[in-house]
């Protein structure tokens, strides 16, 4: 998700802000740094760290952005759990689409990560073959949107 | 002539569910921030606290509001923290702190105690031979999967206080006179990948069909053994991030707010990261 909304923008994809709270800054994604550290606040943090945090994203991004980012924490510790509680494996189509990125993220060392199912080669060709298809439809998506 | 004699089981559960919605004095989030908290927000919490209360499928409103307290109770819990630091979580046993307070003791079975404390500190380490052996606990399959929707559902909300540096909100009160839980399995759900059974991926049949229109993800179907599960998991994530029935998961260039997609995509991945996540 994190990789077609950033392609939508015709941007260099750089997810590594996901496992490495400090990448983030040199995300192109606006506020970036800002929001990891707040979730990083929220999840472990005490609480004036949650405040320092808290106050970050709203200088930066403003009041309602904040709220939402709120909502958006509290939607994933609902939906990591949901995931985990049910032993659900990854659907086959985003399975095979972030077989490589699982794996350059350290993803792959998550306990969780027992669950996914192997990648056929077939998939692996398929997906190499749809790569490319996928990227020019998802900034045809963003161009659109910024009619 | 009873109530139940004029509306029927069903209905008298909906005449509940209108009475237990008038939690209106819960989450005053204006007097407490100056951040304004969207209105569909706040009336997402109060619907889930009025869910909360009632009697669900499977779990009776107090037997819910008892599982709420100790998923709440397992943030502090040493017996937790203790477990979080093993090799693996099952090698350690005890009781855990403050199993069920408010007078709610013995309420409900400890293997459900033990599941809501494991869901809350622990998820990314639960196992289907676990969640199987709960059933011989008391918990079956569909105990398990109503009680995790209750575990996710106060979760979230709580995440959303502690990230906006407000009080936890008390916990509602049952709500009075509550129907029977009706103990309905949907004949179409079976056990195929995941720990517990879900419904296949096509449009369910009958009174179901409104959970999801398609082809749908685990995710989505994840809780399906318990519609009612699916339902709320709806309401709660069409506040909290995106509606899951009116297209916006596949609108990856637009947020739904002042929010980019990018943003709102890059803070979801990394409360997955943060909890060793994969999905």
């Amino acid at each position: 998700m994190l990789r077609a909304s950033i392609e939508t923008q015709g941007e260099e994809v750089d997810l590594r802000g996901l496992t490495d709270g400090k990448a983030a800054g040199e995300s192109s994604i606006s506020g970036a740094a800002a929001l990891v550290d707040f979730v990083e606040a929220t999840l472990g943090g005490n609480a004036d760290e949650i405040a320092a945090a808290r106050d970050l994203v709203r200088s930066e991004l403003g009041s309602e952005a904040l709220v939402d980012a709120a909502a958006v924490i509290g939607n994933f510790e609902r939906m990591v759990r949901i995931a985990d509680g049910t032993g659900i494996p990854l659907d086959a189509a985003v399975n095979v689409a972030t077989e490589e990125i699982r794996s350059e993220l350290g993803i792959d060392a998550f306990a969780s990560e027992e669950r996914k199912s192997e990648v056929a080669t077939w998939q692996r060709l398929m997906a190499r073959a749809i790569d490319p298809l996928a990227k020019i439809g998802l900034r045809w998506q963003g161009r659109r949107a910024s009619r | 002539m009873t109530v139940a004699d004029v509306f029927g089981t069903l209905e008298l559960c909906a005449v509940e569910v209108a009475i237990s919605m008038s939690l209106d004095s819960a989450f005053q989030y204006a007097a407490q921030l100056e951040d304004p908290i969207r209105a569909d927000l706040v009336e997402s919490h109060r619907r889930s606290w009025a869910r909360l209360a009632e009697s669900g499928t499977w779990w009776t409103g107090p037997e819910r509001i008892a599982i709420a307290a100790a998923s709440r109770a397992a943030i502090d819990c040493a017996l937790c923290r203790e477990r979080k630091e093993a090799l693996s979580p099952f090698s350690v046993t005890g009781a855990h702190d403050g199993v069920s307070g408010g007078g709610s003791e013995g309420l409900v079975p400890e293997a459900a105690i033990d599941a809501a404390h494991r869901i809350v500190t622990d998820a990314s380490r639960l196992s289907g031979t676990w969640v199987e052996g709960l059933a011989e606990q008391g918990v079956s399959d569909a105990h398990y999967v109503e009680l995790l929707s209750v575990v996710v559902s106060v979760r979230s909300i709580d995440a959303f206080h502690r990230a906006m540096g407000l009080p936890l909100e008390p916990l509602p009160e049952p709500t009075p006179g509550g129907c029977e839980p009706t103990r309905r399995r949907p004949p179409t759900a079976e056990k195929t990948d995941a720990f517990v059974a879900m419904l296949p991926s096509r449009k369910p049949p009958g009174e179901d069909a409104d959970l999801f229109p398609g082809p749908a993800p685990y995710v989505i179907r994840a809780m399906s053994l318990v519609p009612d599960a699916v339902r709320w998991l709806k309401d709660l994530s069409g506040a909290h991030y995106l509606s899951m029935e009116a297209g916006q998961m596949f609108d990856f260039a637009n947020g739904r707010g002042p929010l980019s997609r990018a943003q709102t995509e890059l803070i979801a991945g990394r409360v997955s990261a943060v909890n060793e996540c994969f999905y």
